[in-house]
């Protein structure tokens, strides 16, 4: 291994490390808000006998903060994910997140503006960077470049198609201009960074939604797995295009030193983007990754820095020299440090106290809350409204459901005859299997309540059987009881379900072989001999 | 040269009409089956057309609901800045996450933060130090107003919603004394007052809807909610 292929491999690990450093801080951003949230409670007692990863990852901030006189700043200094952070209390947001609210708002944010111009500073001198040293998804997907290679190993081809890399220049435009003419922002909702953020927000604040994001990713993962490697990176990406747009005439970007390349394309299929260096490490498409450089064996690949218009090759023809690459490359980390310093510049907004009424918390999660879920219908110019406490029924205690009535168009509350409720159980085969027969409940203050217990995790209807204008409508509300169905199984399914398709697909292409040669052996004449 | 230039053509369309389609499915243009309302679908919380419950209540300083919509870019940092835990991510389709419902014309809201005052009301920063809001001073595309975090400032530039009292269930109106919301709310007084047997007045005027009567009614279902009207603020 030469000097300089050490060196870079040394580079790819501090990508590498770079990465994981961004999501490490997201994760601790998160963190650092739900301990502001345990602060703003008064809580704090309660981080000490908290269990499992929340109570470990809170107390290690506590004993990060607890001593500071005043974290608050601390607290509110930082903020946020990839898709738009603040760091030191410095506003920091992806192009595409500035670009889409403009399109979609058809009106300018200045404080945005300004949050979008490091991102675009950096893009503009050091490349698409953003991709290979930053994006948190991107290293999902080289994982999945990995997954690949594992396929392989298990002699499943995965597969190869390829797509046209200029779609995801149509893809942002089209993206932009449906946010333009709909007025709602497209690619906040499916932008794997953003989406990456929300998910690492997720798991850290545990009610909050993830199938949404999960299904995002997994999709895109699937798809690079089994069907074209790197394909969103390559192929997709608004964002990537939108860097790889401002970062074209980039400052920093990976040179071939024409005169030592032998062409033996070693370089080619290290490329995470599918590229070939030799021949593409100067076009929009590269996204400075480096991963080219240590994979030369005879150092024809470095980093340099020069103006966009210069002519790279004249700056080459002077440094000859293994040492002088090496200074070149070096330049070009240093430079790409210095414009993540400039992200991370710690300002110091001001503060001010300012203490107004009492306020009312309570957030624990076993506070006796009221449950906020609640089951509409209308028949009528009746509106019901379900409601059951708990609002998810513990199987095998009793729940309290409430059913409320009230006419609409009179404003006032239902007084015709008593109503009738009944429970049942759904079946996947055959009857569904009634819990609670039909039950005559008259109002008590305007409202018909029934106790029942739900003995098993499974779904229920709650059939309530109501006169509406002479006649009986039976208005039927469907509720779970328990957990009947736990996130895991569904990953278990989709994992499976991918499972199968792969194991089809090779099954099919194993058959069609064998088809082949056994109509080659037979010698058909209008079929292709095989090689 | 001709080959290449058609597959970039066919290529591009392509891209094009998935995104179209994909777009137009996942913003709502087209019905994604939950949203015809006939009896047997009746229990799904989003089925229910009420047309003055489809804007979920949203946090102080947020645009009117199209402006805020076409604003807000989903990076969840009002949602980590609450001091309170009052906003969350809408999850289109739970039926729990502030009113909104699934299917048509909802999936534009997903992820966007939202307020269920009957879980956490908005509490208006109170006691946390900082002369802002901290939903406002965390969003980073103006989406969330800045607010001062002063009586005259909130009082003139925050508008939710407006708590509205139904006296079928109001425990006052229906034979028994409470008064809870009237001390959860902030402006006492003014947004609100306390008439014979603690009877609970609502002044929508002085009204901001920030939901903590919403929050303190000790009747469930409660009777007292607060209505959005899209006006933003």
């Amino acid at each position: 291994m030469t000097r300089h292929q050490a060196l870079h491999h040394g580079v790819q690990w501090m990508r590498h490390g770079l990465r994981l450093a961004v999501i490490v801080l997201m994760v601790g951003i998160a963190y650092l808000s739900l301990y502001g949230h345990y602060r703003s409670a008064r809580a704090m007692d309660d981080l000490t006998d908290m269990t499992g990863v929340q109570g470990t990852a809170l107390r290690a901030v506590d004993s990060l903060l607890g001593d500071v006189e005043n974290p608050q700043p601390i607290l509110d200094g930082f903020k946020g994910t990839v898709w738009s952070m603040r760091v030191f209390g410095f506003d920091v947001t992806d192009p595409l997140a500035g670009a889409e609210p403009i399109a979609a708002s058809r009106a300018i944010h200045l404080p945005l503006v300004w949050s979008v111009s490091v991102p675009i500073l950096m893009t503009v001198i050091l490349g698409r960077v953003f991709c290979s040293w930053v994006c948190p998804a991107g290293l999902l997907f080289e994982l999945c470049d990995k997954l690949r290679r594992l396929l392989r190993f298990a002699e499943i081809q995965p597969g190869e198609v390829k797509f046209s890399y200029r779609n995801k220049y149509v893809f942002l435009v089209v993206g932009l201009v449906i946010a333009f003419v709909l007025g709602v922002p497209f690619f906040s909702r499916i932008y794997p960074p953003a989406v990456t953020g929300r998910l690492i927000h997720a798991l850290v604040f545990p009610p909050a939604p993830i199938a949404g994001s999960i299904v995002i990713l997994l999709v895109i993962v699937f798809f690079e797995v089994a069907v074209s490697p790197r394909w969103w990176c390559r192929t997709m990406c608004p964002g990537g295009a939108l860097y790889g747009v401002l970062g074209w005439k980039r400052v920093v970007r990976v040179r071939l030193e024409a005169s030592r390349c032998t062409g033996c394309r070693d370089c080619e299929p290290v490329c995470p983007l599918g590229l070939y260096p030799v021949r593409d490490s100067a076009g929009i498409e590269c996204d400075n990754c480096g991963r080219c450089l240590p994979s030369c064996p005879d150092d024809a690949l470095l980093y340099s820095v020069g103006l966009p218009g210069r002519k790279a090759r004249h700056h080459v023809k002077k440094t000859t020299e293994n040492a002088r690459h090496g200074s070149s490359s070096i330049a070009a980390i240093l430079l790409f440090l210095v414009g993540l310093g400039a992200v991370l510049v710690p300002v110091r907004p001001a503060y001010a106290h300012h203490i107004l009424g009492l306020p009312h918390y309570s957030y624990k999660d076993n506070y006796p809350q009221v449950p906020t879920l609640e089951y509409p219908a209308t028949s009528g110019p009746y509106e019901i409204l379900m409601t059951c406490y708990p609002g998810i029924p513990i199987p095998g205690e009793a729940a309290n459901i409430a059913f409320y009535i009230k006419d609409k168009v009179a404003d006032q509350p239902y007084d015709g005859p008593p109503v009738s409720v009944r429970v049942l159980q759904t079946a996947t085969f055959g009857q569904n299997q009634e819990i609670v027969p039909a039950t005559e409940i008259s109002a008590f203050d305007n409202l018909y309540k029934l106790s029942a217990v739900f003995d098993t995790d499974g779904e229920y209807i709650v059939e309530l059987s109501v006169q509406v204008e002479g006649r009986t409508e039976v208005i039927p509300f469907r509720m779970i009881a328990g957990d009947p169905s736990a996130t895991p199984s569904i990953l278990a399914a989709i994992g499976g379900g991918m499972i199968v398709f792969l194991v089809a697909v090779r099954a099919v292409k194993i058959k069609r072989e064998r088809h082949r040669l056994h109509s080659v052996a037979h010698g058909d004449a209008h079929l292709e001999p095989s090689v | 040269m001709d080959t290449e230039r058609r597959q970039f053509f066919r290529n591009a369309t392509a891209t094009a009409v998935t995104t179209v389609v994909g777009a137009g499915v996942s913003l709502g243009l087209w019905p994604t089956g939950s949203d015809q309302n006939d009896g047997s679908d009746a229990a799904h919380a989003g089925s229910v057309d009420s047309s003055d419950g489809t804007i979920p209540l949203r946090p102080p300083g947020a645009l009117a609901e199209d402006e805020f919509l076409a604003r807000c870019i989903r990076c969840l940092r009002c949602v980590e800045s609450c001091p309170n835990q009052a906003i969350v991510p809408l999850e289109v389709g739970s039926g729990n996450r502030g009113g909104g419902g699934s299917g048509g014309g909802q999936s534009v809201r997903d992820a966007t933060p939202v307020i269920q005052a009957r879980r956490q009301a908005c509490m208006l920063c109170a006691g946390i130090e900082g002369d802002t809001l901290k939903c406002g001073q965390a969003c980073p595309s103006g989406a969330l107003q800045v607010i001062r975090k002063d009586r005259d400032s909130i009082k003139s530039n925050v508008m939710m919603g407006t708590a509205v009292i139904d006296e079928a269930l109001c425990y006052s109106y229906n034979n028994w004394s409470c008064g809870a919301c009237y001390r959860a709310c902030p402006f006492g007084g003014e947004a609100m007052t306390l008439g014979l047997w603690e009877r609970p007045t609502v002044h929508p005027e002085a009204c901001i809807g920030c939901g903590l009567c919403e929050r303190a009614c000790i009747r469930y279902p409660q009777a007292i909610r607060v209505r959005t009207g899209g006006g933003g603020g």
